[in-house]
């Protein structure tokens, strides 16, 4: 009896102290990555490792910069990032506005191909991705990594399971009579409404685009157009890694998507209230 | 303004013939209905007239111009949804005054119209709402305040009582015949209820299966109902069909029931119609013989489900309340009203 009621006041803490060590085990790298990037090669290398900020932040990235294009990198990756995001919203709304709510010959087999091609592994794509980009002369630019990406098959599946959900067919004719076209139907009535899914898409995207390390592998070759993924691999080395670079690098290549998560959490929430109308 | 005229208008879905030629004019300012049991493709007609269904075959002309191949906006029509479908991201000022935006109506002007129609329906302090704020008879209110703001020369409604609890639907009943007054403007309403078309329409057109079975004053479909569908249709507890009686062997009160209810009409019918109200109980000694089965007291009249030997329905009867031997189980006698029996022929078709 005595032995329950404490077993039942323990359970919670158990849980507690599990889920704790799961989020230290988790956090730790993260932790590490920022402080060493505030110390020398050396340092890091010392017994015991450093556990808190150092001084050396400065000369980390004055390294950085002169072995690799950092800035530049970083920008391309800002800048494929927002393209691909861009483009994969605008074309998977309207695809998934397409499928869900307009009648047309071969609508079924078209789906079902879109769908088809996430079954397809990403390994299989990667010689066909560069023979193509190879003949459109596309290596080396940007446009190899957002255009292919700009309608992908899970961001039409979501949107047209979200139009499906939440625009009635009664909506579209509605403003069909008051005389919206169907460019006007689609800008004024389904892009507000389709908002919260706007935001949990984009998020996707633009973190997939952030941390994609393959796709620039296959169709990047001057370090000068490298993103920040492959830029940072270039720094490793099998001797002579400056691991305090690196760190610093990669520190400063998360900063954009923790903004991004404290700007777009916020956002996301109330989105989802305002498009939550019955 | 806002006459509609449909000339053999047809609608079929790959194979199905879901409209089957409907000829139908509606006149100015009139307030028509469509009244039909479910599936009977009103929805179809009315979404053709405004434009959100393709015309297979026949015109559709609205105020004398064929308009099958008009764009929805420019037919001058607006609709009433059953689901109200109000735009969930706008305020009720901005859905009441979309339609006009999309015309290019400047601001002001815009601002002005939206606030005559929300006097009219007494929407003035809801403007700054979202239609998630609003109840059920609200957004109903709302969604015909968009209608009216365009000054359509029709409104089209669409069962918009239906999503509405009974005592709001009378409600909005009475707030419709009003605002037709008012208006003056055509209105076509379809429903799958017979009590809101007998309140409501000038005209009723009764439909069955993609065609018109008749078309009528509610009084003309209810008095003289063109065959044995409308009669049936038209009217609670539904009208009594009585069959001839066989030339030999025929029980006595049917006999009887048949020769009281021939008396003033022709003889030659197959059947004959009675509505329950003309179905009296006599004193005992005279009339028909027959057995309460079933006894419904609604308060202020009771409806009696009663057996005559030989007749093979049930027959309702529209009684006083608080009658005497009026219970399930007791026996009665039945004097119909000759002068209201309607005589239909072999092929359920009035005879005049
Ligand atoms: N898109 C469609 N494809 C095939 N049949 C349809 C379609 N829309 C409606 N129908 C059929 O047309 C008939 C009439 O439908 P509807 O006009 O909605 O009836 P009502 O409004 O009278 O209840 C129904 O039998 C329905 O199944
Ligand atoms: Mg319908």
């Amino acid at each position: 009896m005595s032995m329950k009621i404490q077993a039942d006041r323990l359970a919670p803490w158990a849980a507690y102290l599990l889920v704790g060590v799961g989020a230290l085990i988790m956090l730790a790298p993260f932790y590490f990555m920022f402080v060493f990037a505030t110390h020398s090669r050396t340092e890091i290398f010392s017994l015991p490792p450093p556990l808190f900020f150092g001084d050396d932040f400065l000369t980390n990235l004055t390294i950085l910069t002169e072995r690799i294009p950092f800035w530049r990198n970083l920008g391309w990756s800002l800048y494929v990032a927002l393209a691909s995001t861009a483009l994969t919203l605008l074309f998977c709304s309207l695809g998934g506005y397409a499928f869900a709510l307009f009648e047309f010959r071969f609508k079924k087999l078209l789906f079902g191909l879109v769908m088809a091609t996430l079954l397809l592994p990403s390994f299989m794509n990667m010689i066909p991705t560069f023979m193509i980009m190879d003949v459109l002369g596309w290596i080396d630019q940007p446009r190899a990594l957002y255009i292919p990406g700009a309608a992908s098959a899970f961001g039409i599946f979501l949107m047209r399971q979200f139009v499906a959900a939440s625009i009635p067919r009664d909506l579209i004719e509605a403003a069909r009579m008051d005389g919206c076209g169907e460019i006007g139907i689609y800008t004024r009535i389904v892009l507000p409404l389709l908002k919260p899914a706007l935001g949990t898409l984009g998020l996707i995207t633009f973190i997939a685009s952030w941390n994609n390390f393959i796709g620039p592998l296959i169709v990047m070759r001057s370090p000068e157009m490298y993103t920040l993924p492959l830029a940072l691999r270039s720094l490793q080395s099998p001797v002579n890694t400056e691991w305090g670079a690196l760190m610093a690098g990669s520190a400063i290549a998360t900063l954009p998507l923790i903004i991004l998560f404290i700007l777009s959490s916020r956002q996301l929430i109330s989105g989802l209230t305002t498009g939550a109308v019955k | 303004m806002g006459q509609v005229t449909l000339r053999g208008i047809r609608k079929s879905y790959a194979t199905v013939d879901v409209i089957k030629g409907i000829d139908l004019a509606v006149q100015e300012g009139e307030f028509m209905v469509f009244v039909g049991p479910s599936g009977c493709g009103k929805s179809t007609l009315l979404r053709m007239i405004a434009g959100l269904e393709t015309i297979t075959a026949g015109d559709l002309l609205i105020d004398g111009i064929r308009a099958n191949d008009q764009r929805p906006a420019d037919r001058g029509a607006a609709m009433v949804f059953q689901s109200y479908a109000l735009y969930p991201h706008m305020t009720v000022a901005e859905n009441m005054g979309f339609a006009l935006k999309m015309a290019g109506v400047a601001r002001k002007q815009r601002d002005e119209q939206v606030g005559r129609a929300a006097e009219v329906l007494r929407l003035g302090e809801l403007l700054g709402r979202y239609p998630k704020e609003l109840s059920g008879g609200q957004r109903q209110r709302v969604a015909i305040g968009r209608a009216i703001v365009r000054k359509p020369k029709v409104f089209l409604f669409d069962e918009p009582l239906s999503n509405l609890d009974a005592a709001l639907r009378v409600n909005m009943r009475i707030e419709l015949s009003r605002l037709h007054k008012e208006l003056g403007t055509t209105m076509i309403y379809v429903t799958h209820d017979q009590v809101e078309a007998m309140t409501l329409g000038d005209r009723i057109a009764v439909f069955n299966q993609g065609h018109v079975e008749q078309l009528g004053a509610p009084l003309e479909l209810y008095n003289r109902p063109a065959n044995v569908f409308v009669a049936g249709f038209i009217g609670a507890p539904r009208i009594n069909l009585i069959e001839r009686p066989p030339v030999s062997g025929a029980a006595i009160a049917h006999q009887a029931l048949w020769t009281a209810l021939t008396s003033q009409t022709s003889t030659d019918a197959a059947r004959i119609g009675l509505r329950p109200e003309h179905l009296h109980l006599a004193p005992t000694g005279e009339g028909i013989a027959a057995t309460i089965a079933l006894a419904e007291h609604l308060g202020d009249v009771s409806i009696l489900h009663l057996r005559v030997d030989g007749v093979s329905d049930l027959l309702h009867a529209k009684v006083g309340a608080n009658l005497p031997r009026c219970e399930a189980g007791q026996s009665v006698r039945l004097l119909p009203d000759a002068n209201w029996a309607l005589p239909y022929d072999a092929n359920g078709r009035l005879i005049e």
